[in-house]
């Protein structure tokens, strides 16, 4: 019997839905921090990135087709037995849970200092928990939908960073690799993270309508991710000076002050606004996959009891802990390495042991 | 205890009928002397049925013609259908569906002639629903010259029909229609199950009708299309959905519906492609200023000033500089103004209608800015909003669009920019969860069905549509064959 025929999904919405997840706030940031480490050169390190991504999804893939009908809350207790299994599904649903609160936070944060400064933060994650919750509260098809929503919804946006290119010094990217390989090779690391999102093929796989796609779907999904952050990350390294682009905080608003229009100035506040879109799809599959687990766990087939759980508790935490970017930054970081563990380490460390734990039983019994 | 059956005593059968319906003054009872020499009466109730075929039909042929050897029943030449009842609760129901009944001696049950003849309205372009170039007929009161009317147009024998009937009290026959080879047969099966499942003592009309088999009573947003036009109805049944002719009303139910379907109109299939493509185009736009206009005033003038170019916010500024009232309430003080004149333009006899657009021209559109209570700018904004909101061509979805307006105002006014796009937000991620009859009610864009876009923001040429729209899932996809394709290429 298929469990979850119900919600299948197409590999569009897949693509669009890892995709989605992929690209978030990061971006806003993505120019500095890799500039910092590996200067107009940081779009290698890019490439780097992406082919190690890549193969931990095509990982995870070759992991999950093994059993097409399970999610990893299914997969983990199936290999671990009960216990070890769902203490493992339980620290990836704190993760996921921790990385949509954090998406949330850093959503506000940005948000609020851009556009509306005299809000309360709180009100804005209220607000912000609306479309949240409307969304989450519906099955994976629905989650599908709305991925290929915002995906048609805000293609418009990368587009509109090409304006800057009126100014722009595309001499800045030579010499390629002035510092030597070394710097390119450190922000390697850097540039794994924005990749994160990749991890939902533990989830999405068996909803997946032809299983066989799966690997096109995750590459197309990548590669999408890829050409947006290559794009920002050149179209940064050509507009501002190697030593500029560190001086500003969220460069690739900057970008966006290029563009003049005879009706409208200050064009990245409208920008901004839409962005909450692009924003509101990192928090939602996250916070689904949590929400999901947790569910799954307790045995229950409804999952908007415990979201409306996760709602409160988290409303509850935002109301009395209000962090300045510093802080926030820090946990982001800290959340970073956890990711970096669940996305690469942990399918990497599943193989070896699923590979062992078949290599046993086929000596066991032959 | 009262008898269901009826006797052959035809003495016991009147006083059970009279017994039945009391105070009934018009339940009339006829005694007809049969040339047979039987005894026989004729019970109808004035006014459901058409005299003129009683007396020729039925009483003529029975007092002066016949003989003992044929039967009343066949001795009656009628074009209706003709059956015999022996319960008193088919006889009752046959009265009321404008069918006289023959009583005769010795005789266990009656004889149900279908005499019907009610007043009805002759057929006429319907008012609330304008077309330059579709046909200038409209659905009547009359399911069966309604159903009469969608038959002319497809001449087919999978057009099938499905008789059903909802209200205890009222009896009201509902018929659903759909083509057996294209729409959807789990479609019909959900629409005749939430149909039977309606235990109510009356429908009154298709609106009633409507908000009773939905999927979400808490959507702003029309889940079925109700038109008064056959050729509308007929378009919907070839594209695969199912339509509900209710009986007494003259608006025709159509579902499953997807939201962006309410945004066309059978005149962009009948004009040129370019046309019906800009026109498909400007109702979209409509659609947005009509939800985000107001918003995005408010939001500018009291949060982003900073957007707006210098020389518009100084003109603006400007005409804002008398008065008095913050943006929302100057921009809630118009819109509800604007929705009074409306309402009050509706149900207003049409003499007197014509003086609301002075008053509220002229008053509230001129005076008000002299006055310095609302800015220019206000006004032009609102009036926009109105007209927006008028290209719809439903006006079902037009009135949810009107009503969504303002929840997207309070937003606005409260968080500026950010507050429209959680609002948006959260209208999309109603409209990609809701369902009609099983159906994704935000198909082709969420499910995104890009073969479906032809006919949706835009309108390619006829030629090139060669097949149905699955948003209704049909079974049967190809419409029009390929080769047709080649035709304009012909020299």
């Amino acid at each position: 019997m298929k469990k979850y025929a119900y919600n299948e999904i197409t590999t569009k919405q897949f693509i669009f839905f890892i995709y989605k997840t992929q690209i978030g706030v990061g971006i806003l940031t993505m120019p500095r921090t890799l500039g910092e480490a590996a200067g107009t050169d940081a779009w290698i390190s890019i490439l780097f990135g992406y082919v190690i991504a890549l193969a931990a999804s095509c990982l995870i893939i070759l992991i999950m087709s093994k059993h097409p009908e399970d999610t990893l809350y299914d997969l983990l207790p199936r290999y671990f037995g009960k216990w070890i299994g769902n203490g493992l599904s339980l620290i990836f649903i704190l993760y996921c849970a921790i990385a949509a609160g954090l998406a949330i936070l850093s959503s506000v944060f940005i948000e609020r200092m851009w556009i509306v400064p005299d809000s309360s933060a709180f009100l804005l994650i209220v607000l912000f928990m609306i479309p949240v919750y409307t969304v989450t509260r519906n099955g994976l098809r629905v989650l599908g939908r709305y991925a290929e929503f915002v995906y048609l919804g805000t293609v418009w946006m990368y587009p509109l960073l090409l304006f800057s290119l009126k100014e722009s010094h595309w001499l800045n990217l030579l010499p390629i690799a002035k510092d030597g390989w070394v710097p390119i090779v450190s922000a390697v690391k850097l540039t794994v993270l924005p990749f994160l999102g990749f991890e939902m093929a533990f989830i999405l796989y068996p909803f997946l309508q032809n299983k066989k796609a799966a690997y096109k779907g995750i590459i197309i999904a990548n590669s999408i991710s890829l050409a947006v952050y290559l794009l920002i990350e050149i179209l940064a390294s050509i507009f501002f000076s190697p030593t500029e682009v560190t001086e500003y905080f969220w460069p690739t608003l900057i970008l966006l002050k290029r563009i003049e229009l005879p009706f409208i100035e200050r064009f990245e506040i409208v920008f901004l606004s839409f962005y909450f879109l692009v924003l509101s799809m990192t928090v939602i599959p996250y916070l689904f996959t949590a929400v999901f687990g947790t569910s799954q766990l307790m045995g229950k087939q409804d999952h908007r009891v415990h979201l409306r759980w996760y709602t409160g508790i988290f409303l509850l935490i935002a109301f009395f802990y209000n962090p300045s970017y510093t802080s926030l930054d820090r946990l982001l970081t800290a959340w970073g390495k956890y990711g970096i563990f669940f996305a690469y380490a942990f399918p990497v460390c599943l193989w070896g042991y699923i590979a062992v734990f078949q290599w046993f039983k086929r000596r066991r019994f032959p | 205890m009262e008898p269901k059956q009826i006797t052959d005593k035809l003495v016991e059968n009147i006083e059970h009928l009279r017994s039945l319906f009391t105070h009934t003054p018009d339940l009339i009872i006829h005694p007809v002397p049969l040339k047979t020499g039987q005894h026989g009466v004729l019970v109808y109730l004035e006014g459901l049925v058409d005299k003129l075929s009683i007396n020729d039909h039925i009483l003529h042929p029975l007092i002066y013609e016949g003989n003992a050897k044929t039967p009343p029943r066949n001795a009656v030449p009628n074009g209706g259908k003709t059956t015999s009842a022996s319960r008193w609760s088919d006889v009752e129901a046959g009265l009321f569906q404008g069918k006289s009944a023959l009583f005769l001696e010795g005789q266990p049950h009656a004889v149900l002639f279908d005499t019907a003849g009610w007043p009805q309205r002759a057929i006429e372009e319907p008012q609330v629903e304008s077309t330059l170039k579709g046909a200038h007929q409209g659905f009547t009161e009359t399911a069966s010259q309604n159903i009469a009317m969608v038959r002319r147009y497809i001449a087919n024998r999978n057009l099938k029909i499905k008789q059903l009937t909802v209200g205890r009290r009222s009896q009201t026959r509902v018929y659903l229609l759909y083509l057996e080879d294209v729409t959807h047969p789990e479609v019909i099966r959900e629409m005749q199950g939430r149909i039977e499942k309606i235990d109510i003592d009356a429908v009154i009309n298709t609106g009633e009708l409507e908000q009773l088999i939905e999927d979400n009573p808490y959507s702003p947003f029309p889940q079925y299309k109700v038109t008064e036009r056959p050729d509308v109805a007929v378009s919907h049944l070839l594209q695969g959905r199912a339509a509900l002719v209710v009986d007494n009303s003259p608006g025709v139910l159509i579902g499953p519906m997807v939201f962006v379907s309410f945004l066309q109109a059978l005149d962009d299939y009948s004009t040129r492609w370019m046309v019906a493509s800009f026109v498909r185009l400007l109702r979209f736009t409509g659609l947005l200023i009509g939800i985000f206009l107001p918003a995005l005033y408010i939001a500018a003038i009291s949060f982003h000033f900073e957007i707006l170019p210098i020389s518009l916010l100084m003109s603006i500024g400007e005409s804002r500089a008398r008065v008095p009232l913050p943006p929302l309430m100057e921009a809630l003080l118009m819109e509800l103004t604007l929705e009074m004149l409306r309402e009050a333009g509706i149900r207003l006899p049409s003499p007197v209608g014509q003086t609301v657009g002075i008053v509220g021209g002229i008053v509230v559109g001129q005076a008000a800015v002299q006055a310095g209570i609302v800015s220019n700018i206000m006004v032009i904004v609102v009036s926009l909003t109105a007209i927006a909101s008028f290209i719809l061509p439903d006006q079902n979805m037009a009135a949810s669009i009107r009503l969504i307006r303002f929840p997207m105002m309070l937003l606005s006014a409260w968080f500026g920019m950010i507050g429209i796009v959680i609002g948006l937000t959260t209208l999309v991620g109603h409209l990609i969860a809701a369902e009609t009859l099983g159906l994704p009610y935000s198909s082709p864009l969420a499910p995104a069905r890009f073969g479906d876009w032809k006919d949706t923001f835009i309108r390619i040429p006829l030629q090139k549509m060669l097949n149905r729209p699955q948003s209704a899932h049909p079974v049967q996809s190809t419409r029009q064959s390929p080769s047709a394709k080649n035709r304009g290429d012909d020299k």
